[in-house]
């Protein structure tokens, strides 16, 4: 899995995700997003157009992020995702969780929206 | 035809087990989306034996075998650990929204995974110590 970080715009952060996104490949993920919160940037679009596989492991991963970013006045909103990766969140449920866009511009919007709210 | 493989109880070999199942599924025809359920409940039931039956990575080998019949597909799983119950594992909240993150728990979803991917799941404890898991995979046209 590779992990890679692009400033949207003002504090929002594009978080993009490659390959598979277990427990056994999180530890980067969970790397790259503490030091965007530790550095103040806790609005972030993840992007998972590149994630081939997910299981809960990397599920609970995504939550833990979604909860720390929170915790630091923040949001995080998912995109692009599969329709196989988007099967595996409807299966638990996870789809009506997480706020799922299926565009980037669509996932910004959406958090700069927050902003202005 | 039956195959089988054993691995240590380590996250970063699940996915030789992955690799070795669908290889099997492949081999007996089943579609790539069928392949990919196989993986997800494969890769599920193993986390589990670590997370929950061995409660930890290296306490012991987790065996899977395959055995392809008919239209019966079927993937039997053994480790060596204490006695697991699946019913001692809650029950996820499959229903939350996202006001519910905070409390969202996230034990659970493998089992969850497991009976919602393949036809059958059984549990069940090894008299001779272990546990066994079988889950089968039916192939229709």
């Amino acid at each position: 899995m590779s992990v890679w970080e692009e400033q949207l715009t003002g504090d929002i952060w594009l978080v993009g995700v490659s390959g598979r996104l277990d427990q056994s490949q999180t530890t980067d993920l969970e790397e790259s997003l503490q030091k965007l919160l530790i550095e103040g940037c806790n609005r972030l679009v993840i992007d998972l157009s590149e994630v081939t596989y997910v299981n809960s492991g990397g599920l609970r991963c995504l939550v833990t992020i979604w909860r720390q970013a929170r915790d630091h006045g923040g949001n995080v909103v998912l995109c692009n995702l599969s329709d196989r990766i988007s099967q595996v969140f409807a299966i638990v449920g996870f789809d009506k969780v997480f706020a799922i866009y299926s565009s980037r511009v669509e996932a910004l919007e959406s958090l700069a929206g927050d902003q202005a709210s | 035809m039956t195959q089988e493989i054993s691995i240590p109880g380590r996250y970063d070999r699940i996915i030789e087990v992955c690799k070795f199942v669908v290889g099997g599924a492949e081999q007996a025809g089943f579609s790539n989306d069928d392949l990919f359920k196989i993986e997800l409940a494969c890769d599920e039931a193993c986390t589990n034996i670590i997370e929950h039956a061995y409660g930890a990575e290296d306490m012991g080998q987790i065996r899977v075998s395959w055995q392809f019949a008919g239209i019966a597909f079927t993937i039997t799983i053994t480790d060596e650990a204490q006695p697991f119950n699946p019913q001692d594992v809650p029950q996820p909240n499959v229903h939350a929204g996202p006001d519910d993150i905070d409390d969202l728990k996230i034990g659970g979803l493998g089992i969850h995974f497991m009976r919602k991917l393949m036809d059958d799941v059984h549990f069940t404890v090894d008299r001779n110590g272990g546990n066994r898991l079988v889950m089968t995979k039916y192939l229709v046209s």
